[in-house]
């Protein structure tokens, strides 16, 4: 249904760029007076990402969980030119590939973290942070105009401990201080010194938002607007309104019924982009009567929520969230910590899952974000204690497949078939064990991290030169 | 409304009864535990197919084989692992319902009168949501502390005092306090130091002086105290048993230096000190097992989170574990207290992951906290003697995918429903054709 009603927006969105193109051939205007593309379409901030110096390689004899489903006894996965150019237990490796041998080690794709603030919640967090740090601009309800990766720390050290703990891709979300938080930015945790040379190329961007708690005591505790939940609600419908506006002006001005092209708006920019089917929204939100009202604001104006973070009661409206495409974004266990989080259970995931929704783990935290195959095995075991039947070859895809989707790369990463991204996992033992650490990280076929290799442990430059993390006298 | 004297005889007859009638039932209340794999803490491997023999509340035999006690209650562990109750060494349970909702939270008090004199005693509230989660989770003991510590610790109620922790004993009954006063908490710190004039050199110079001034303290002298003292006489007085060597300083540092400073008070005071946090711990392993000075720590912490922590690092508790100091565990942040006891597994797990042999990680969740907090004459492995405290697992414990399937608090099977396990029967997809809202399972 959702996806017809975005389907139907790309559609008029390409009807007219066809127009455009008919109009000018017509008019044989010169090139100077063609019709830009959409402004809020474009990424001024492109990615500069190259991949690390890598070697086609072999890895043999693993117990692979594919990300699509599957569980394969013992096979090996072949990378050629940083993707996966086969899979199976009889694939051998072209002469000039390096073997790996993994018997005995499981293997899966990279994970991917959904909801991560590393870089713009850098450590080490200082005390000059308290109020000000890059999470949010917390000077407005709406700051659609901000993108995260215009707060990123690529110096941060998270970035290394998440790629040592088998994340190949991370969202890194603006915080939920705000309505609307601002545009997130899709990241590869590899070494680099500027931002651009993280980004996933042409990742689709998201748009931040949040519901309930945060928000309303935010403004609403400094006297502004909002201070409750209808408040909140209230300013998504506000801001939509002027954003159908906006974009219906550059609509006509694109189809040449208005001559002057409309002012440049940032919060509007990115908002109409959301409108277009451009810009995935991702929203904070934890319970299920506030989920359920999101999704009326996304039918009054026409797009998709494509997830809910948080989402600690998902499994209060399981049914409705399947129906509709919303993938749930949610943590194992974490609860208690604010009213909105009371009600969470340990089966939330499973119950999902089980109605034959989208439910993808996410970290939210440094700390948690190495852990994040832990998460799906704590998940997958309270199902399985209330009686559902999850295999670890279904679980593995709340970490891999599942956000990969959600963040619309589904066609490039998420699972090992032929023709994806070579991001590759090799573990020490099966990564539903708290025992197991990942061996070998492989961005894009490249080996970014080697447990084994003190060559291939990057660290950040705040953590060179410390004395307090030398290695052990 | 007072009693009369005919009802208060009744009432003294009908409470002597039923004190013998409760006595007897305890008497018959025995249970014997067959067919586990039995984790005393003490033995260095476990004993396959043993059995634990539990009589008023205490374990009364462990072996092989036990004959059953006439009326004793069998339970068949069917070959799974037994290991005491966990015990996780720092949390909040009791003072806290939603971290967010101040009204529901007594875990510290503002500055103002009270500093060391600040007890949590009085706070506490067994009918805490969390503690059905805690126990169903496998705890049966928890060290319950004031203050704030953690990666953005902030001072005490009077700097550097946060008062005085309680050790809990889990029970689903009446006496859950195991230890009052078991710890005088201090917090030091980059962030706790904001609030104690900007550097840790005060907050260390104000612990020296109370101590300094508890120690010249005689009660008899009263309103004779000299004029000039900091302290005043609610708080010198509850720095008694500290300066006695009696209450042990509990002192929430995770830098180097401050963890030597910590030392060194204990050395210079001759008190028993217990370091918390303790991220860069691993630097001085040496000093703090000379000194006998335990480490509460936290095995997630591998990032230079703050300044405190430059050092942190995975192997933490492996390095410290090697170097004989005395280890245990506590998670800060979001599950301090909630999941209290599903969290510290997870955390030990993560500590063998990455060094940690398993026995010591085992002895890190039971007799070394209850060595650190004073219970280990009653808690802490499984003996003859010793508080029946006991989990039968599903799989292995220090895996968070298993669970407990029986908790045994003091001798006493306690109930595995929380407010959760509830909640997820509700919405169940197992009861979906109902036709009626989950508002009226």
């Amino acid at each position: 249904m959702i996806g017809c009603r975005r389907g139907g927006v790309l559609a008029v969105a390409a009807a007219l760029v066809s127009l455009q193109v008919a109009a000018a051939a017509v008019a044989g205007a010169p090139a100077t007076s063609a019709r830009v593309p959409l402004p809020f379409t474009l990424d001024s901030y492109p990615s500069t990402y190259r991949p690390l110096p890598r070697v086609d390689s072999l890895i043999v004899g693993a117990v692979v969980l594919d990300g699509a489903g599957n569980r394969l006894e013992r096979a090996n996965i072949l990378m050629v030119g940083g993707k996966i150019a086969a899979i199976g237990p009889d694939v051998a490796a072209p002469v000039n590939a390096v073997v790996i041998d993994a018997h005995g080690r499981w293997v899966t794709p990279g994970i991917i973290d959904i909801h991560s603030h590393d870089g713009d919640f850098p450590a080490p967090f200082t005390s000059n942070e308290l109020v000000h740090s890059d999470v949010s601009e917390v000077t407005d309800p709406n700051t659609a105009n901000v993108w995260a990766e215009h707060s990123v720390t690529v110096q941060d050290p998270s970035f290394s401990r998440a790629l040592a703990a088998g994340v190949t891709t991370l969202q890194v979300l603006p915080g939920s201080s705000n309505l609307f938080g601002g545009r997130s930015v899709v990241l590869k945790p590899v070494p680099a010194t500027t931002v651009q040379a993280m980004k996933f190329p042409d990742a689709p961007y998201g748009l931040k938002m949040a519901c309930g708690e945060n928000p309303k005591h935010n403004y609403g505790d400094a006297g502004r607007f909002p201070s409750s939940r209808m408040g909140n609600i209230a300013g998504y419908r506000e801001a939509f309104l002027k954003a159908q506006d906006y974009l219906a002006k550059w609509q006509a001005y694109e189809k040449g019924d208005a001559k002057e092209a409309p002012t440049r708006d940032l919060k509007l920019d990115t908002l109409a982009g959301v409108l277009t089917g451009d810009i995935r929204v991702h929203i904070h939100c934890y319970r299920a009567d506030e989920m359920a009202q999101l999704l009326d604001l996304a039918r009054e104006f026409g797009f998709h929520v494509t997830a809910f973070h948080h989402a600690v009661e998902a499994y209060k409206i399981a049914d409705q969230l399947a129906r509709e495409h919303v993938c749930s974004v949610v943590w194992s266990d974490w609860w208690g910590y604010k009213m909105e989080a009371f009600d969470a259970i340990r089966e939330n995931a499973a119950f999902v899952d089980a109605a034959g929704g989208c439910v993808t783990m996410h970290s939210d935290s440094p700390f948690l974000g190495q852990r994040l195959v832990l998460e799906a095995a704590k998940s997958m075991a309270a199902g399985q204690r209330a009686g559902l039947d999850i295999k670890p070859e279904r679980a593995i895809r709340w970490v891999t497949s599942n956000p990969a989707e959600a963040l619309g790369l589904g066609a490039r990463i998420g699972s090992l078939a032929v023709g994806k991204n070579a991001d590759v996992v090799i573990w020490s033992g099966d990564p539903f064990s708290v025992y197991t650490l990942a061996e070998k990280v492989f961005v894009d076929g490249a080996l970014a991290y080697d447990r084994n290799d003190a060559k291939r442990q990057p660290r950040a430059d705040f953590e060179v030169g410390q004395p307090g993390a030398e290695p052990t006298p | 409304m007072s009693i009369g004297q005919t009802d208060r005889t009744i009432f003294a007859l009908v409470a002597t009864l039923a004190s013998i009638l409760a006595a007897a039932a305890c008497r018959a209340d025995a249970i014997l535990i067959i067919n586990a794999k039995l984790h005393t803490v003490i033995d260095p491997q476990p004993i396959e197919q043993a059995s634990v023999l539990i009589v008023d509340g205490r374990i009364r035999e462990v072996g092989g084989r036990i004959a059953a006690p006439a009326g004793a209650q069998l339970i068949d562990a069917a070959g799974h692992d037994v290991t005491p109750g966990f015990m996780n060494a720092a949390t909040q349970l009791g003072l806290v319902e939603v971290s967010s909702v101040a009204d529901s939270s007594d875990t510290k008090v503002n500055p103002g009168a009270l500093g060391a004199a600040f007890d949590v005693t009085y706070a506490l509230n067994q009918n805490s949501t969390l503690v059905a989660r805690a126990r169903a989770d496998g705890l049966t003991r928890a060290v319950s502390l004031p203050g704030s510590w953690g990666d953005f610790a902030t001072a005490g109620a009077s700097a550097p005092f946060s008062g005085s922790g309680v050790v809990l004993k889990l029970v689903d009954g009446a006496g859950w306090i195991d230890r009052r006063h078991a710890a005088m908490v201090v917090v030091v710190g980059g962030f706790a130091a904001s609030q104690v004039g900007g550097s840790r050199s005060a907050e260390w110079i104000l612990l020296r002086n109370a101590l300094d001034e508890a120690k010249k303290y005689r009660p008899s002298r009263g309103a004779g105290e000299p004029r000039d003292q900091l302290l005043n006489r609610l708080d010198i007085e509850a720095l008694q048993p500290v300066v006695a060597g009696t209450m042990p300083l509990a002192i929430a540092a995770m830098r180097e230096s401050d963890i030597r400073q910590a030392v060194a008070v204990g050395t210079d005071y001759n008190i028993p000190v217990i370091v918390i946090g303790g991220a860069e711990a691993w630097r001085v392993a040496g000093l703090l097992a000379e000194r006998k000075v335990p480490v509460v720590l936290n095995p997630f912490d591998n990032l230079p989170w703050t300044f405190d922590d430059i050092g942190a690092r995975a192997d933490n508790a492996a390095i410290l574990a090697r170097a004989g100091v005395t280890i245990a565990f506590s998670v800060p942040g979001i599950h301090l207290s909630h999941d209290a006891g599903e969290v510290i597994r997870e955390a030990a797990g993560v500590a063998v992951a990455n060094g940690l042999p398993w026995a010591d990680a085992l002895r890190a969740l039971t007799l070394n906290p209850a060595r650190i907090w004073g219970i280990d004459d009653h808690y802490g492995r499984i003996a003859p003697g010793m508080d029946a405290d006991l989990v039968i697992w599903d799989g292995d414990p220090l895996e968070p995918t298993s669970a407990p399937t029986a908790v045994f608090v003091a001798g006493r099977a306690v109930s595995l429903t929380t407010r959760q396990s509830l909640l997820r029967d509700r919405y169940s997809p197992l009861h979906k054709s109902e036709p009626w809202p989950p508002g009226y399972r």
